[in-house]
């Protein structure tokens, strides 16, 4: 799983679970950013592509934003970017948003946790796994089958 | 129409523009046409054939239409609030076009057809729209129509679909994409995808994989989406064009659905509107967030 | 060799196929009700002689995406892994005759100075049985390119409508050993085809192709520069182009797939340099290259325009750009007449 977080707070507030010495899932990887204002919606997609099953996306609280106001047009992209994956059909619980403040190591471990056993519940993401080195046949001839056929491997999710 | 040819000839004539951006009757059926000389005015035409978004061709990436000076285009009330986006994202200035507004009561799905206007034969944008009549207009021609026949078939669909599991939903999408090619002809016919240099196009990095596989296909029809946020006019050119006739105008419609139901945003012909990408407000709904 | 098929045993034809493992692809109905070329498992679910299939023919044999190789980096070197060259042995079933010429066009670019080996591992794994078309639709222009609606180009079997079946006649030695492999299917009863649609005068290609060499700057071009939006639709349902991109695609940073992916004269990309310089900077050079290269290009190299009048381009068109106008318009130009 793959968190992409904001420099100012959650990453600190992530420092602060670590220097506190809670125990959590080790599930996660950090990608640090300077404000979730940065956090472009591809970089989501890409972590899912690249196989990731789950994805955290968080920052600082509304009013708390290091640059006044980056998470609050980042709450709009997200809040665009989460309806449309809902349009998709994408499995909701694989991709977390929050607000965690630097003094809330605690709030990270349960935001971590949380997004952990909810990936957990779902298995691994096969979403795009279809095409992955697939060389030649079968897939790349895109005219499927109209009849039902044996699935091809990975099969959608 | 004679009223639309004798505005077009004296607009040409008394050279308060160089072109006329309008419709002519081509080989086919209707189609967009350059009128630059006051005599060929009578070529344009407007019916209900005339579903062409013209404002593409204002946009900066048509240098050759506009190396032919300053222009005069005529729009339907959805054509005009592409317009309205190209002057609001100061891609054209108004003052250097002169917008004739035409009252628009629904346009035929196919330019080509020769069917009157009905429930089955308008275009599937069309149903439910309340615009008949540009307000970006310097001039506004034709009597007031009926509204447009039909039902709002889009909607009903896009709630036939939000009713169904996540999963259910995300077949009927892969099984749609599966057919695109990846030509992004809806990126080229968009009149608001003014961008130089496409987020598809970039390759280091590779944000978006060129390759009509899932993943290729995924990331650029919902980044598609995603940009056209609080911007989409729903002209529905992306829809026609699509070779493969993927339904975008269903995205297009959900996400108008969802700029006007998280920030009560409509699509307007008004330049100075605001966007809602780019704005917000402190109390903006957060309910996804943890 | 003409032979008769009744819908009975083509469609028991099929089953015998299908069971044999040879995929059989057909026009047939898409998801959302639209008809493609797809793979089928009984006759039923083809539709012979309906709609255009949207995409063309081509995309069966260079699909608009497929692997080259993959790689992976091992050490200090990098291993490949070539992509599968052989292909599952196929058969077309009711290909439009406008396509089958199409693919046909194709064979003499893909094996020119270079054999493109996934092109013919497939070419050489299908049979095509072309279906000669009972009407042409009023966007159909092949009869006007010089061929028809029962064209034999690139077919290996071409069927006739007949009543209520249809004639059979193997075209190429693929074609007899196919026929000859399932005679059980085929009767030698004699059947007389239903009349073809008549063909209308064929374009002065040559003189189309003569002027087209010296109009290299005409304001034709400019014209047809204005309208037209860039879209490249046309060249993405074309049975003859071809052109592609080569793209490699990363999973991590050791390992990735490059891919050949489809591409369109139709947008500046096509030409850009990396100095940001562009040899085709608008639109109006972009749709004389497609003319060149249909009606001048192609035939000088290999004696073949590149087009079948198949006329998915005037329908795709959002713009109404329509190449049997510019044809007619340049035979008018190269006749001395005034476009």
């Amino acid at each position: 799983m793959v968190a992409f977080v904001c420099n100012w707070c959650t990453y600190t507030g992530a420092d602060l679970a670590g220097t506190s010495r809670l125990t959590m899932a080790p599930n996660v990887r950090i990608v640090r950013l300077p404000c979730s204002g940065r956090i472009d919606p591809l970089m989501v997609l890409k972590a899912f592509e690249r196989g990731a099953d789950g994805v955290i996306v968080s920052g600082c609280h509304p009013g708390d934003c290091h640059y006044t106001s980056g998470n609050l047009h980042a709450r709009r992209r997200f809040a665009i970017f989460h309806d449309l994956l809902q349009f998709f059909g994408f499995e909701e619980d694989r991709l977390t948003f929050s607000w965690v403040s630097a003094s809330e190591g605690l709030k990270w471990r349960e935001i971590v946790d949380g997004a952990v056993e909810r990936v957990r519940a779902l298995g691994p993401f096969e979403g795009f796994r279809y095409d992955r080195l697939s060389h030649g046949e079968p897939l790349e001839i895109p005219i499927s089958t109209v009849a039902p056929a044996p699935a091809p491997a990975g099969g959608q999710a | 129409m004679k009223e639309l040819q004798e505005l077009s000839r004296s607009l040409l004539a008394d050279g308060q523009v160089n072109v006329v951006i309008g419709w002519e009757q081509g080989p086919t059926g209707a189609r967009p046409v350059f009128v630059t000389k006051p005599e060929d005015a009578d070529r344009l035409i407007f019916d209900q054939r005339c579903v062409h978004n013209l404002a593409a061709y204002l946009s900066p990436r048509r240098p050759n239409v506009g190396k032919l000076g300053k222009a005069a285009i005529v729009a339907k009330p959805c054509d005009a609030k592409a317009v309205a986006g190209l002057i609001r994202e100061s891609q054209i200035k108004r003052e250097d076009v002169v917008v004739i507004g035409v009252r628009c009561g629904g346009v035929l799905a196919d330019p080509a057809s020769k069917e009157a206007l009905s429930a089955e034969t308008v275009s599937e944008r069309c149903p439910g729209c309340e615009s008949r009549e540009p307000t970006l207009a310097d001039h506004v021609l034709g009597d007031m129509p009926p509204p447009p026949p039909g039902e709002r078939r889009r909607d009903a669909r896009i709630d036939e679909l939000e009713a169904m599991p996540p999963a259910e939903r995300w077949a009927f999408w892969q099984a749609e994409f599966e057919r695109c090619v990846r030509c992004n002809a809806c990126r080229q016919v968009c009149p608001l995808c003014t961008c130089d240099r496409c987020v598809t196009e970039k390759t280091q990095p590779l944000w978006i994989e060129s390759s009509a596989h899932s993943r290729g296909v995924f990331a650029w029809q919902l980044t598609r989406a995603q940009h056209h946020a609080g911007r989409c006019a729903d002209c529905g050119e992306c829809d026609r064009v699509c070779p493969v006739d993927i339904p975008l105008g269903l995205l297009n419609r959900e996400v108008a659905r969802i700029v006007e139901r998280r920030f009560g945003f409509e699509m307007t012909d008004d330049p100075a509107a605001a966007e809602p990408i780019g704005a917000f407000r402190m109390e903006d709904e957060q309910e996804f967030i943890r | 060799m003409t032979k008769a098929i009744t819908k009975e045993a083509l469609t028991g034809l099929v089953a015998e196929l299908t069971a044999a493992g040879v995929r059989v692809i057909a026009p047939a109905k898409a998801a959302d009700g639209g008809t493609d070329y797809r793979a089928i498992f009984t006759l039923a679910d083809a539709i012979l002689g309906g709609e255009m299939p949207r995409r063309s023919l081509r995309a069966v044999f260079q699909p608009p995406t497929e692997a080259v190789f993959g790689w992976e980096r091992k050490g200090t070197g990098i291993e490949l892994t070539p992509a599968a060259a052989a292909s599952q042995p196929q058969v077309v079933l009711g290909a439009r005759p406008c396509d089958a010429a199409g693919v046909n066009v194709l064979d003499k670019v893909m094996g020119w100075d270079y054999k493109d080996d996934m092109w013919f591992a497939r070419r050489e794994a299908t049979t095509i049985i072309s279906l000669a078309c009972a009407e042409m639709a009023p966007t159909c222009f092949c009869d006007k390119i010089g061929l028809s609606a029962d064209a034999t180009v690139g077919a290996d079997v071409l069927l006739r409508p007949a009543g209520e079946g249809y004639t059979a006649e193997a075209l190429t030695a693929k074609g007899e050993a196919f026929v000859s492999g399932h005679a059980r299917w085929f009767s030698d009863e004699p059947v007389t085809a239903d009349p073809a649609p008549p063909s209308r005068e064929a374009f002065p290609l040559d003189k189309i192709e003569e002027w087209l060499e010296g109009h290299f700057e005409d304001a034709l071009w400019a014209d047809l520069g204005l309208r037209c939006l860039g879209c490249g639709a046309c060249t993405s349902i074309c049975p003859t182009c071809h052109c592609f991109d080569i793209v490699d695609e990363t999973d991590g940073t050791a390992a990735g797939t490059r891919r050949r992916n489809w591409d369109t004269c139709q947008t500046g990309l096509f030409t850009v340099h990396t100095s940001g310089h562009n040899p085709r900077a608008d639109q109006a050079s972009r749709c004389r290259q497609r003319i060149l290269h249909k009606f001048e290009i192609y035939p000088k190299r290999f004696e073949a325009v590149l087009c079948t009048g198949c006329g998915r381009c005037v329908q795709a068109c959002p713009a109404g750009v329509i190449v049997p106008e510019i044809l007619d318009s340049i035979a008018q130009r190269a006749n001395g007449g005034a476009a």
